[in-house]
């Protein structure tokens, strides 16, 4: 096939790939990424209004649009840095799609293809850059918009498609051999990369059911990427917590920071316990004599004993505070943290084996709870408590659940 | 021992099992016989309790599987088509896993573990993660956790393809043994070769329904041992082996 044929047909096959992924998308799933979009929209329009229509005021519309053109150029490199990573990952662990070395491809076409599925999440990009843009209508003659807005495209193109370039020649290839193309020797070495490896004989103690889940749980985590990076999180979070209480200044602001970052963490947690529960092949655990009771033990254990430390660490840090207020202050943080964790823990058990939707609602509920407790000091717990009541009425459900 | 009554199952629009019932007996091998997207694959799935059925009752030794899935998947062991696993454990490490929350005693476990990776030729394997596991292998390990606590009742889906020759010899010794203790055993394949050497009975299955029962009387013949072509493998296989 010349090579001008195999280039229409990768970008006949990106476009239904394309249209197959949008479809793909459930309607509550659109509509959430809607509403997600929107408030990071919203909130980016909420930080550049201000400050971008005073430095129009002040100094007129060209100094407004090289704010503009900042902003774009910094999204951009984003955009590169995001579309060369993921390059790196997909060449190094084999990329998506057929056996490609099985077929009978050019290589042109073959890396434009393989660039352009790294390229794709560069584009999410846009949302923030719709809520820059949407910040300076009005503040600037509105015919600069839509030049403003296509040169922001192709600022991204051009960075996406550099970042895949570099992280292609970044591709580590031992040994070379000689004779063939880049792109061959690239995924030729992808596939054959699993090494023997060996683990150490594990105890066949007797144990609960719930613990010898939560002790697999540690395992998995211990040795799963995505979901050890998912714990560190927490973790940090939780020392930066305890390293607050050492910020100079007023006691209020360390106060404020401590808690600020406790509650990160427990969200961060409660997503650990979430991306758990997704971590369960879905015929393994539905075949073994295990209730919901057990699964939802087991993870709670883990948010339990998070709790517990989170509660523990900060119970020595702060102990600057007044004793009423050291007690207040470790109630709650105790009882936030294991609220939180909680809810991530329901939604990983009642929306198994869909731990992204679990953590989507997770972030919608947190979300909410932030902007009620913003706009009436509270409410966000009762927004809290509500969503762990309402995801727990669905835990009966669980063993009726399928494989989706 | 396993009963499955008027069971139905959809997908959407298109009904995979329509009002199927049967009866398996302790110590009985059946055999479910169906061309590809017959419905085997469903009923096993439904009857492990993987999915729920539109209509119609699963018991396991007696116990509704849905009423009571707990009690009724302690007596049940399961071997996928497709297994799954956690990637990142090692076969070891997974059915030390199953058999602690299927409350076994772990020393006998341990050792029946290890038997059965010995006759099945996993041995020198079993602490390696089960995502290095070549596609035979993984259904060994579903092989080997499905059957480690003899379960009264065992569904097999396909559960010797992608075994080799020795390897699938040997499961059937295991699956004849554990039928001669008294375990019910559901084997779906569409291989007829497979179920006429080891079943008492076969099931056929077309478009979601039981269209036939057949008994080894049909085919007869008693189980035979390897056939001519196994034992020259085995003679070379072991060979090799050392």
């Amino acid at each position: 096939m010349p090579v001008s044929r195999q280039a229409s047909a990768f970008r006949q096959l990106e476009r239904t790939l394309t249209r197959r992924r949008l479809l793909q998308l459930d309607p509550r799933m659109r509509g959430e990424i809607a509403l997600l979009s929107l408030l990071i929209a919203g909130f980016l329009f909420w930080q550049v209004r201000v400050p971008l229509d005073g430095l129009t005021r002040a100094r007129g519309p060209l100094a407004g649009t090289a704010v503009i053109v900042v902003a774009w150029l910094t999204l951009a490199g984003l955009g590169g840095i995001l579309a060369g990573t993921r390059h790196v990952r997909c060449l190094e662990a084999g990329p998506a799609g057929p056996e490609w070395l099985a077929l009978p491809c050019e290589h042109g076409p073959l890396e434009h293809h393989l660039a352009w599925a790294s390229r794709s999440r560069a584009w999410w990009l846009v949302i923030p850059a719709l809520g820059v843009l949407a910040a300076a209508v009005g503040l600037m003659p509105t015919w600069w918009l839509a030049p403003l807005a296509a040169a922001f495209a192709l600022l991204l193109y051009a960075a996406s498609t550099l970042g895949c370039a570099i992280a292609y020649r970044a591709v580590r290839i031992t040994p070379r051999k000689a004779g063939l193309h880049r792109i061959e020797q690239i995924l030729s070495q992808a596939a054959p990369r699993l090494m023997r490896r060996r683990v150490p004989s594990p105890d066949w103690q007797p144990a609960p059911a719930w613990v010898a889940l939560a002790a697999k749980d540690l395992r998995i985590t211990l040795r799963l990427g995505s979901v050890l990076r998912s714990v560190s999180l927490p973790v940090a979070l939780g020392g930066l917590s305890l390293l607050a209480w050492q910020i100079p200044g007023e006691p209020a602001t360390r106060h404020f920071a401590a808690f600020t970052l406790i509650l990160l963490a427990a969200a961060t947690l409660a997503e650990w316990l979430a991306m758990l529960a997704g971590s369960d092949p879905f015929g393994v655990l539905r075949v073994l004599p295990i209730g919901v009771a057990t699964v939802w033990g087991a993870r709670f254990a883990w948010g339990a004993a998070g709790t517990l430390l989170l509660v523990l660490g900060q119970a020595i840090a702060a102990r600057e505070l007044a004793p009423h207020a050291w007690q207040l202050f470790l109630i709650w943080s105790g009882a936030a943290t294991l609220t939180i964790a909680t809810l991530g823990v329901n939604y990983g058990v009642t929306l198994f084996p869909r731990a992204d939707l679990a953590q989507r609602l997770l972030g919608l509920a947190l979300g909410l709870a932030v902007v009620a407790s913003v706009m009436l000091p509270l409410s966000g717990w009762i927004v809290l408590l509500a969503a762990v009541l309402h995801s727990a009425r669905r835990l009966p459900h669980w063993s009726r659940l399928e494989e989706s | 021992m396993l009963g499955v009554s008027r069971l139905t199952r959809r997908y959407g629009g298109i009904t995979a099992l329509d009002d199927v019932s049967l009866e398996i007996a302790p110590g009985e091998i059946v055999g479910l016989l169906g061309a590809n997207g017959a419905g085997k694959s469903t009923l096993l799935r439904t009857a492990a309790g993987l999915q729920p059925p539109d209509a119609g009752t699963v018991t396991i030794a007696g116990m509704d599987l849905w009423a009571t899935p707990v009690e009724a998947k302690r007596r049940l062991g399961y071997a996928a088509e497709e297994p799954t696993f956690y990637e990142e454990l090692s076969a070891e490490e997974y059915l030390a896993f199953v058999s602690a929350v299927r409350g076994l005693d772990a020393p006998a476990a341990r050792e029946r573990a290890a038997l059965l990776f010995g006759v099945l030729g996993l041995s020198g394997r079993t602490s390696e993660p089960v995502q290095q596991f070549s596609h035979g292998m993984r259904k060994k390990l579903s092989f080997v956790a499905a059957v480690l606590h003899r379960p009264p009742v065992l569904l097999c889906d396909e559960a010797l393809e992608g075994f080799d020759a020795s390897g699938a010899l040997a499961a059937k010794e295991e699956l004849r043994a554990l039928a001669a203790a008294g375990t019910a055993i559901l084997f779906s394949s569409h291989v007829t070769e497979t179920i006429e050497r080891l079943c008492d009975r076969a099931i056929l299955l077309h478009r979601g329904r039981v269209v036939r029962e057949l008994d080894r009387s049909v085919w007869g013949g008693p189980p035979a041992g390897p056939s001519p072509l196994e034992r020259e493998f085995l003679v070379v296989s072991g060979s090799t082996d050392g």
